[in-house]
């Protein structure tokens, strides 16, 4: 006989639980004790453990949903049994699965005979009740009536209302923010306070302490809202770790002094470092491929072609186009490829195709009196490079103090996809490339 | 101010206005030397003399239909009955002569009397001296019906009634006689159809009246201790009914528990239950109309039977924890 998956009740105020991930699928075989979804609490994530050996016959519900307690959310039995086709109403048939105590009062029990019924039973209310369900738009069948018989009252309804104010990623987030989630306006339904309304609030409220007539108020739109919210996913989503490192740039500037007046002859285009840093990085990827990987939900996708993603400031925005195959490509067709985008950007030019499918980013600040910075992923790459000025410093080589272009190298990179040490190789073998470059040769 | 009993008051209320005003007489059973059957107007026949606080015989019909016919020709009579019980011997001058003489004559003629009469339980008189037969007379139309809780409403509710061109039937309750309180000596009126909050609350509200008002006070008192709030409106009269006063404190409270004495089925809690869920309270009802009133048997001799017969103050307790899902 199939036995019931429940939601369960883990704390003496959880009502319900969101379902975060099951570890199962559909027929999978399921053993005691082995995990078989993950839900969010208003307190805590847990991992919720089978009670029953058998095959996973049915899961009632997707990632996201928010499931009252001991609601059936799916059953365990033998392959082949036949389950219901819809969950069964919650508190029905509480069997083994059901952590609820004899605590319940007789009129919760009773409130549940109703609820047992046919299902077409009339709903047991006071006018009190319907009115404000009425007022609320709240479905009075949802409702657990506190009178006899379930009779739902007006403060059943009520407490309904209140309870279902935030979800508890909301409450979460309010209970972190110190935000009083009565004066945020929900969006859900019912007026449910939700995360974006939570933020929003608090950078609502943050705008608000500067006086109106201070300030010139700039909404966010078109390319502005696009790179706030790719800025916003990527410092939000992934873990930043930034390594700096700084490179002796003295016969990269040999080699670009060399290759300037060859390549502006074939090209028409003034090679920069950020091509030559372009070159260098493509080299290294077959040995780092993590490095010019996408991180795509759970996997890690190890990207065969090396497309760097160039960034370039244009009015007001960011955008950043792709070099594709740059390591396929020599310096010259580099430059020219590089120059060519740079200036579709800053014109507005770009076809969508030129805009994608980058694999690394190189953000270039060395124009500015700008040594080292952290700069933001570019979702889903997994690292990029920030490059700094060059500036004459003092360094020592062999014992000796000598004056010498340096250069600082920032690379960030998503710690899920990339550990330190594999990070921490790839900006050693750069530098190792870069001060003796005539490596970019071979 | 001055403290006197109900009896008192009434007295007081009846003396005032014959000092004032010549059309005022009363006529009842041994309502002169002996002061009646619960001594209201003893003193009052060396006062004002044996024809204007006439001796009848024992005929209620009678003296009913001697009062509607007086009043017809100018006069303002006041009829006390010993007991309330024996309205049914008067009611067909009350009934189909006192309420329908103006009507039927288009206002030519009306009827200027009040009819006071001892009512309730409580005094071991057995089930022909016990009743509260108020339903049968707010009934009628064209009656008027009055049942005050304490001295001070009766003196000014009878001043009112007196006043009144309509029949008045004016309850005084046997047990509430020789209650006290504050009365102020000159003379004043109550309008007919006002209701008192005879206390605040938020939880729910009793409306009461006569004897059960003083239980539903108590009762009030006690459940305070239980952190239970709760209102006490007494109609004070049944007919005019001030229908604003119960709705809006049903509206506040959401809970209502309607309490009599009489015989619950076919009384006026009934219509007073009734007029609620029809208004506008119904949207803020958040339990059932819960009433009380007495058992639906004759009301017995026997002291600890009578008692059980009516709602006491454990009875309204229990009702209003009813509606709270608290019992």
């Amino acid at each position: 006989m199939a036995k019931e998956v429940f939601m369960p009740k883990l704390s003496s105020t959880m009502e319900e639980g969101t379902l975060l991930e099951w570890f199962k699928e559909e027929g999978d075989s399921v053993e005691v004790g082995e995990p078989l979804f993950e839900i969010m609490t208003d307190k805590i994530n847990i991992e919720v453990e089978s009670y029953e050996e058998g095959v996973l016959l049915k899961r009632y519900y997707d990632v996201d949903a928010e499931i009252p307690v001991n609601a059936v959310i799916g059953y365990v039995g033998e392959e082949g049994e036949n389950v219901p086709e819809n969950p069964p109403e919650a508190g029905a048939d509480n069997g083994e699965g059901a952590e609820e105590e004899t605590a319940r009062s007789e009129a919760d029990a009773s409130a549940d005979e109703v609820q047992d019924g046919t299902g077409d039973d009339k709903v047991r209310a006071t006018p009190a009740a319907r009115r404000i369900a009425r007022e609320a738009n709240v479905n009075l069948a949802s409702v657990q009536g506190s009178g006899p018989k379930g009779r739902r009252h007006e403060h059943d309804v009520k407490n309904v209302l209140d309870s279902t104010k935030a979800t508890p990623l909301a409450d979460k987030i309010a209970a972190d923010q110190g935000v009083d989630l009565s004066a945020v306006e929900g969006s859900g339904p019912h007026g449910k306070v939700r995360k974006d309304d939570v933020l929003q609030h608090t950078t609502h409220a943050a705008a608000q302490s500067v006086p109106a007539d201070d300030v010139e108020r700039i909404k966010l739109k078109g390319l502005r809202k696009a790179v706030a919210d790719k800025m916003v996913q990527s410092t939000t989503e992934i873990p930043h770790v930034t390594l700096t490192s700084e490179i002796d740039m003295t016969h990269v500037i040999d080699v670009r002094k060399t290759l300037l007046p060859i390549i502006e002859k074939q090209t028409g285009y003034r090679v920069s470092y950020t091509e030559i840093l372009m070159k260098a990085v493509s080299q290294l990827m077959d040995a780092h491929p993590r490095v010019n990987a996408s991180l795509d939900g759970n996997e890690i996708v190890l990207n065969k072609s090396v497309n760097i993603g160039l960034a370039v400031a244009v009015e007001d925005g960011l955008i950043v186009p792709s070099v594709k195959d740059a390591d396929k490509k020599g310096l010259a067709q580099l430059t020219k490829v590089s120059k060519t985008l740079g200036q579709k950007a800053r014109d507005n030019k770009l076809t969508p195709d030129e805009m994608a499918g980058s694999t690394f980013s190189i953000s270039n600040l060395g124009m500015y009196a700008i040594d080292g910075f952290t700069p933001i992923i570019n979702p889903p790459e997994t690292a990029i490079l920030g490059v700094g000025r060059i500036v004459e410093k003092p360094v020592v080589i062999d014992g000796e103090i000598e004056v010498r272009p340096i250069m600082t190298l920032s690379l960030s990179f998503d710690h899920r996809a990339i550990d330190g040490a594999p990070a921490a190789a790839f900006l050693t073998d750069l530098k190792e490339r870069l001060e003796n470059p005539y490596g970019l040769l071979i | 101010m001055r403290e006197i009993t109900y009896s008192e008051a009434v007295r007081e209320a009846l003396s005032q206005e014959m000092r004032k005003n010549d059309d005022v007489y009363i006529l009842g059973e041994d309502i002169g030397v002996y002061g009646g059957a619960f001594g209201v107007t003893r003193g009052m026949i060396e006062e004002f003399g044996p024809d204007r606080i006439r001796n009848t015989p024992i005929s209620e019909a009678g003296i009913a239909g001697a009062a509607v016919g007086s009043a017809l020709t100018g006069m303002r009579p006041i009829v006390e009955l010993q007991f309330s019980d024996f309205i049914t011997i008067a009611m067909d001058q009350m009934a189909n002569q006192a309420a329908k003489i103006r009507y039927m004559y288009g206002g030519k003629g009306h009827v200027p009397m009040v009819l006071r009469t001892p009512s309730g339980s409580g005094t071991g008189a057995a089930a022909q001296h016990s009743q509260s037969l108020e339903a049968w007379v707010a009934h009628i139309p064209g009656l008027k019906v009055v049942q005050p809780s304490t001295g001070y409403d009766a003196k000014g509710l009878l001043k009112a009634a007196i006043d009144d061109d309509n029949p008045v039937i004016f309850y005084e309750h046997k047990t509430l006689y020789g209650t006290k309180s504050d009365v102020p000596e000159e003379q004043y009126s109550i309008p007919l159809g006002q209701a008192a909050i005879k206390r605040e609350g938020t939880d729910v509200t009793i409306v009461a009246y006569a004897v059960m008002v003083p239980r539903a006070l108590e009762a009030a008192k006690e459940l305070e201790k239980e952190g239970i709030s709760v209102e006490v409106v007494d109609p004070r009269t049944l007919v005019p009914l001030d229908k604003e006063t119960i709705v809006k404190s049903v509206s506040k409270t959401g809970r209502v528990v309607v309490a009599h004495e009489a015989v619950k089925r076919g009384g006026y809690g009934g219509e007073i239950a009734s007029m609620i869920a029809e208004s506008d309270a119904f949207d803020f009802l958040d339990a059932p109309i819960k009433r009380l009133g007495g058992a639906e048997s004759p009301i017995p001799y026997n002291p600890e039977l009578e008692k059980a017969h009516v709602p006491q103050v454990p009875d309204l307790i229990q009702a209003v924890k009813e509606t709270l899902n608290k019992a």
